[in-house]
């Protein structure tokens, strides 16, 4: 285990190191800087000279090796500067903006676990049953609706006609339901299909039919056998939905006014706050590789196969 | 497995209970209390008021600055100076308002105001440029300051909320920055909201609200049904489609009033076709303003004429244009193109522009494609190219011809910054490459004059000049929509600034 943790540990330095740097070349090649927005040229009258000058004050006329340096060295003292636009530590943006986000994917999730598994389940059991159909159905639905549109939708239902929830903010549990519910209604469609095609594969499995013979509960069999044994494809795309979800729930935060870290790095890309950029890419790269890490260890204690392999190949002692 | 089943779904009835009695009495406390909740259409992560290009702690009456724009006739007046005069207008002499405290119960005083101003020059180097000063002294409620460069415009320039003046001893300007204004920040929620609550010292009289909530929400739709379901009392630009909907709600009156922007057709001059002046005239005659106005913006938008609204003095009577296909191929024809096989050409070359546009704004790729529609007609091919960042892509690139470009023009009521920014060789706005000598000189001397009916006079030739010249072909002010509870809200006024918004004045009924 410690050596799997080390190896770990060593590829996500190796890891952060090629992500930084190939982060660093995009956008640092993509065209603009972010001069024009920090001398606000919209409102205030500025001159090509001045503009200019603070091209050169911060170093965008720098060869890009020098440039990703620079940026190095400050990153190596753990320093990820302040944004161009607002003065803030960057590092205090991204860890004030990443709460909401992880909570509202976790919302998402949990909501996503609400309907998927017992609608996936369902329709594994009774396939080809009217409940097969439903599901087939919200998958359907899910897939082809669009989040936003969704979202007004509750919103217009939950909050306008029932009164029940906010329509915006992030003021406690209550204000979470909404986008969580939007989000995880978006996601649910694959988790149902999925869930269902890897219980109907377990379920052919020879070691249920053994099951059944030692005359083992219909209800045992299923849970504690054919559900487990499902898991590890839903969890393998749980965890890229994870990634996805932190870094893409930007149309969510926008028509709930959450304030997650989506809508705060687009906004920093379309004003070309680099510093924001590359703090966020770094911290995005880390928390995706801690999930998936995450999940591939969860594989050993939800597929005993592939504890046994491992005995028999020495991996473990 | 079906007990826990059982108790998961009790947990779950019994929190959508306690969330709806929690609904009720949120809504029972608003009742008691007086405040309102404004819905804002930009987010910001950070209240600094010499930084936050959403100028939310200047909006939201937390900060004030020292000369203020009167909305009604669109002239500086005093604000938290009391009076201000320049010989050479470059050096400056301020008296500030006596008696002003800032919300710790400090008082503001010129030594407050230097630092402030020190702070925001040397913060933003925006306001650095934008105000141009060398140096400022401070004696007791007096102010020297002294710009690097003759400044007639300099008092307008301190209309910009970022030039906001807060107590800089208190150093937490990102969540709780200390102004001067009616309402004091109670709690800051980046990117969703600001609580504020009455400040009773205020130098002009306590606000009559208790408190108010200044929220962000970007999203139109979203902003109109915060309205509709009474999260939100005041909403700002609510989605166009959505103020019928309003309209029929009790109770709701939504206000439209037009702004300082001009959307405007921005020829680039280092085109070889729109270097002839009678081109430029053809695209102007060729642009349905009213039509756009109507169709595009459903009414909510006044006719341009010129960069500046008409409500501007230094907006001259232009003098009637002719517009229309006819008046367009009329100036095609003095420019020497014929239309051969249906195609707008002169020496056998056919006449085509690249026309670029932008969707952050969403109505100026419609107004491109109206544009497209119509020269179309008249046998010349539009392509319409969409880009990110019109300011980046039309400073780098010169592969282009004409823009649908927003642009606000006098935003602190001086022509100054407009001119100089578009019309002249040095302004960072200058996309169309105009370098008139006629012209310079003009924006020259607006920049050395500084008795205010003499810049209007100046801004008023100007503005006529580049109006002959067809420089760049004004399409339209848009207006700005707010939808209101005026069951609710009272003494509400949409400035057309934008720029002052909760007032000690805005009350409940």
């Amino acid at each position: 285990m410690l050596r799997i943790l080390v190896r770990r540990f060593i590829e996500v330095v190796i890891f952060v190191l090629v992500i930084t740097f190939i982060s660093f070349l995009f956008v640092r090649l993509a065209p603009g800087d972010p001069v024009l927005s920090i001398l606000q040229v919209d409102d205030v009258s500025i001159t090509n000279e001045q503009v200019n000058e603070l091209r050169e004050e911060l170093g965008f006329n720098d060869p890009l090796f020098v440039q990703y340096g620079d940026w190095f060295a400050d990153f190596i003292q753990l320093d990820f500067g302040n944004s161009y636009l607002t003065n803030q530590p960057v590092m205090e943006m991204i860890m004030s903006g990443l709460p909401a986000t992880l909570e509202l994917a976790v919302g998402a999730l949990l909501v996503m676990l609400g309907i998927a598994i017992p609608l996936g389940s369902l329709a594994a059991l009774y396939r080809g049953s009217w409940i097969d159909q439903i599901s087939r159905a919200v998958s359907l639905l899910g897939a082809a609706i669009p989040s936003f549109w969704l979202g007004l939708l509750l919103m217009d239902l939950f909050a306008v006609r029932w009164g029940a929830l906010p329509t915006m903010g992030r003021d406690g549990f209550r204000s979470l339901i909404l986008p969580s519910v939007t989000l995880g209604l978006a996601i649910t469609s694959v988790y149902v299909r999925l869930l269902r095609s890897s219980l109907i594969d377990s379920l052919s499995h020879d070691f249920i039919r053994a099951a059944r013979s030692r005359g083992i509960s219909e209800m045992r069999i299923f849970f504690a056998h054919a559900f487990r044994y499902s898991l590890p494809p839903v969890i393998t795309v749980f965890g890229v939905s994870l990634g996805s979800l932190i870094g893409g729930v930007v149309v969510i935060e926008v028509i709930f006014a959450y304030p997650g870290i989506g809508k705060m790095v687009v906004d920093s890309i379309r004003s070309r706050d680099y510093p924001v950029i590359q703090g966020y890419l770094l911290v995005m790269a880390i928390v995706v590789f801690m999930v998936n890490s995450a999940v591939d260890l969860s594989y050993r204690y939800l597929n005993p196969e592939l504890r046994l392999k491992e005995r028999k190949h020495g991996k473990w002692s | 497995m079906f007990r826990k089943s059982k108790s998961i779904f009790i947990v779950c009835l019994s929190f959508f209970l306690l969330a709806a009695c929690s609904t009720e009495s949120a809504k029972e406390q608003v009742g008691r209390e007086k405040e309102v909740n404004l819905l804002f259409n930009f987010a910001t992560s950070s209240l600094d008021p010499n930084v936050d290009t959403s100028y939310v702690s200047l909006r939201a009456g937390m900060t004030e600055t020292l000369v203020h724009l009167n909305d009604e006739d669109l002239t500086i007046e005093p604000w938290l100076a009391k009076s201000w005069d320049s010989k050479d207008g470059q050096l400056w002499n301020f008296k500030l308002r006596e008696g002003v405290t800032f919300q710790n119960g400090r008082p503001m005083d010129g030594k407050a105001v230097k630092a402030s101003l020190e702070r925001a020059m040397k913060d933003s180097p925006a306001i650095k440029n934008a105000l141009r000063i060398e140096s400022i002294e401070a004696d007791g409620n007096a102010l020297t300051i002294k710009t690097e460069v003759p400044f007639p415009e300099f008092p307008s320039e301190l209309v910009h909320p970022n030039t906001s003046i807060i107590d800089v001893k208190e150093s937490d300007y990102i969540n709780k920055p200390i102004g001067t204004g009616p309402f004091a920040v109670s709690k800051f929620m980046p990117g969703t909201a600001v609580d504020l609550i009455r400040y009773e010292s205020y130098w002009d009289g306590a606000a009559k609200l208790e408190r108010a909530r200044f929220s962000f929400n970007e999203d139109a739709n979203a902003r109109s049904l915060a309205l509709e379901s009474g999260d939100a009392d005041i909403v700002f630009r609510p989605e166009v489609e959505s103020l019928e909907n309003l309209e029929a709600i009790d109770g709701v009156k939504v206000e439209s009033t037009s702004t300082f922007r001009v959307h405007q057709m921005t020829m680039n001059l280092e085109r070889k076709a729109l270097q002839d002046i009678h081109v430029r005239k053809a695209i102007d005659a060729l642009i349905d303003r009213s039509s756009i106005a109507d169709t595009i913006l459903h009414g909510h938008a006044e006719v341009a004429a010129g960069p500046f609204p008409s409500t501007f003095s230094f907006a001259p009577d232009y003098p009637k244009k002719e517009n229309g296909m006819e008046a367009a191929r009329g100036f095609l024809d003095q420019a020497g193109y014929k239309k051969v096989d249906g195609v707008m050409q002169k020496d056998g070359k056919p006449l085509t522009f690249t026309l670029l546009t932008y969707s952050s704004r969403a109505d100026l790729p419609l107004i491109a494609q109206v544009f497209q529609s119509d020269a179309g007609q008249l046998g010349i091919d539009v392509k319409i190219k969409q880009i990110e960042i019109p300011e980046e892509y039309m400073a780098a690139n010169r592969d282009w011809d004409l823009t649908t470009y927003s642009n606000l023009t006098a935003p602190r009521g001086d022509a100054g910054y407009y001119l100089n920014a578009t019309y002249h060789p040095k302004g960072a706005l200058n996309f169309s490459g105009a370098d008139d000598d006629h012209l310079t000189s003009l924006i020259d001397k607006l920049n050395v004059t500084v008795e205010q009916d003499k810049r209007s006079d100046l801004a008023e030739d100007i503005a006529m000049y580049v109006d002959e010249q067809v420089y760049n072909s004004f399409i339209l002010h848009p207006n700005t929509l707010v939808a209101y509870d005026a069951e609710k809200v009272k003494n509400w006024i949409t400035s057309r600034s934008e720029y002052y918004m909760l007032t000690n004045e805005l009350d409940v009924k």
